[in-house]
């Protein structure tokens, strides 16, 4: 199964993949990137950051404008992708197996993921 | 409703990603903002900037008419050259900020901001009075194509239209791949280039014909995306972001524009006058981020600690890398050229290098 098929996307256009009960990695969605365009600019959390479902943890900037990220789910930052930092143009080619945002231990419980929709779903939500 | 230009298939047939812009459905980009920027600072690209307004203005007071409009001297401009200048309020406040084409004797042809022709026309309008003038609104009949960039002469050339006697800021009419139209020696890139003016019937043949013709050149067609990255690198105002109906072409640092020895009367002259005799309270100035953050249209800036005024126009440069941005200040000696300054982005403070405007080597001026 690849990546895409995994994650469930949050209606701003994030999406989450469940590495383990507890663990998930968090990112935009190929949709996202490509309605911003070319990325500049990239603002991510330090790892122990605590985050609600909702909050605004990272902020994003394409040579248009620019847009806050949000928490798909409720976590504490564990692993950030500091790579793209120093080159967030790297979002344009591939914003999942490499260019996930961070990773997070998942706080809340499961009902979280509820209002989530699968990539499918949400593709067909965008059309 | 949203309004189309004749080239509207065009770009949907390109693959435009198309926003509203100005009560217009236009195309935001083509492929990539940064491309299409280096094509145009490298080769050549096409736009359609047939949102505009195209106002011709004729009859026998038309230079005194105009001359009542603006800061810049049109009794001074002569027959087929052209003028950047501002349509000003009683209080020195600006309108909007054109071009003004002269066409002939008493023959004149404004091209104005798609988001300002209405306002425009209603205070052109209403300070006709006692002037033997007509004023024909066009923008509907007209489409606008630029052609941009080091090697729009190339493709001015191979079209067989001779540039030879074609100087920077002059208009002529002409005939291109047998179609009639106005060819001016301008554009809002830093480059040098065209801007087409011809009936929007014949705008999507000319459209395909130059993108035929530029292959070899290198074009690309090039959306509003890039227009405006191409232009605040250039350090041209944008109405709306840098220019508004509280800001004075002085204070927006066009002193340049406004010639001292005009002796006819214009809306906003004594304000103007002043300004320029004793000093502005703001200014204009170019602003250099010296981290990855980028300043924004509404950011404020501050000064030892003080507010002091707010961005208007900022993005990456795509031809240097760098941050870029125009912001108002208080004027105060010591914000000048090599401070420090800093701008409020995302509840932070960050330094900003206040630097010379154009952000880049302009090349648009041509003998």
């Amino acid at each position: 199964m690849s990546f895409k098929e995994n994650i469930l996307c949050a209606n701003s256009h994030e999406y989450v993949l469940k590495n383990d009960e507890k663990n998930c990695t968090v990112g935009l969605t190929d949709y996202a990137i490509e309605q911003l365009g070319d990325i500049v600019f990239l603002e991510l959390p330090e790892v122990g950051d605590e985050f609600a479902k909702g909050d605004t943890f990272a902020n994003i900037e394409s040579v248009k404008a620019a847009s806050e990220i949000y928490m798909p789910v409720s976590g504490k930052i564990t692993e950030v992708n500091t790579d793209l930092l120093s080159s967030p143009e790297a979002l344009n080619e591939d914003c999942y197996e490499n260019g996930w945002l961070v990773k997070i231990e998942h706080t809340k419980d499961d009902d979280e993921f509820n209002d989530l929709l699968s990539y499918s779903d949400y593709k067909e939500e965008l059309e | 409703m949203v309004k189309q230009t004749y080239l509207h298939d065009k770009h949907i047939a390109l693959g435009a990603k198309m926003v509203d812009f100005a009560g217009w459905h236009m195309p935001v980009q083509y492929t990539s903002i940064i491309e299409e920027h280096k094509t145009v600072r490298e080769n050549a690209g096409l736009f359609d900037v047939s949102h505009m307004g195209e106002v011709f203005v004729c009859g026998k007071d038309a230079t005194d008419f105009l001359n009542k409009l603006v800061p810049q001297d049109i009794a001074k401009l002569d027959y087929e050259k052209a003028v950047y200048c501002q349509l000003t309020k009683e209080n020195g406040g600006i309108v909007d900020d054109l071009i003004i084409y002269k066409l002939g004797i008493e023959r004149y042809l404004i091209i104005c901001n798609a988001s300002r022709v209405d306002e425009d026309i209603n205070r052109i309008a209403n300070l006709k009075n006692g002037f033997d003038v007509e004023i024909d609104n066009q923008s509907h009949n007209y489409s606008l194509l630029a052609l941009q960039g080091p090697k729009a002469v190339d493709i001015m050339k191979k079209m067989g239209y001779d540039i030879q006697n074609q100087q920077s800021f002059t208009i002529k009419p002409a005939k291109i791949a047998g179609i009639k139209l106005l060819v001016s020696r301008t554009g809002y890139t830093g480059e040098d280039g065209f801007e087409l003016l011809v009936e929007n019937e014949k705008a999507q043949y000319l459209w395909d014909k130059i993108l035929e013709q530029g292959q070899e050149f290198g074009i690309k067609p090039i959306g509003l995306g890039a227009r405006d990255t191409l232009r605040l690198e250039a350090a041209l105002h944008l109405y709306g972001n840098d220019l508004d109906e509280d800001t004075t072409p002085i204070e927006a640092g066009l002193s340049w524009s406004v010639p001292k020895d005009k002796v006819a009367d214009y809306s906003g002259k004594e304000v103007i006058t002043e300004q320029i005799s004793r000093g502005v309270s703001k200014k204009l100035i170019g602003l250099e981020m010296l981290n990855r953050n980028i300043a924004r249209h509404g950011y404020e800036v501050y000064f030892n600690g003080e507010k002091v005024g707010y961005v208007t126009s900022g993005c990456v440069s795509p031809s240097t890398g760098k941050n870029i941005a125009l912001a108002y200040v208080n004027n105060n000696k010591e914000i000048c050229t090599g401070s420090c300054v800093q701008v409020m982005i995302r509840e932070k403070l960050h330094d900003a290098l206040v630097v010379k405007r154009p952000f880049i080597q302009k090349r648009n001026r041509v003998k």
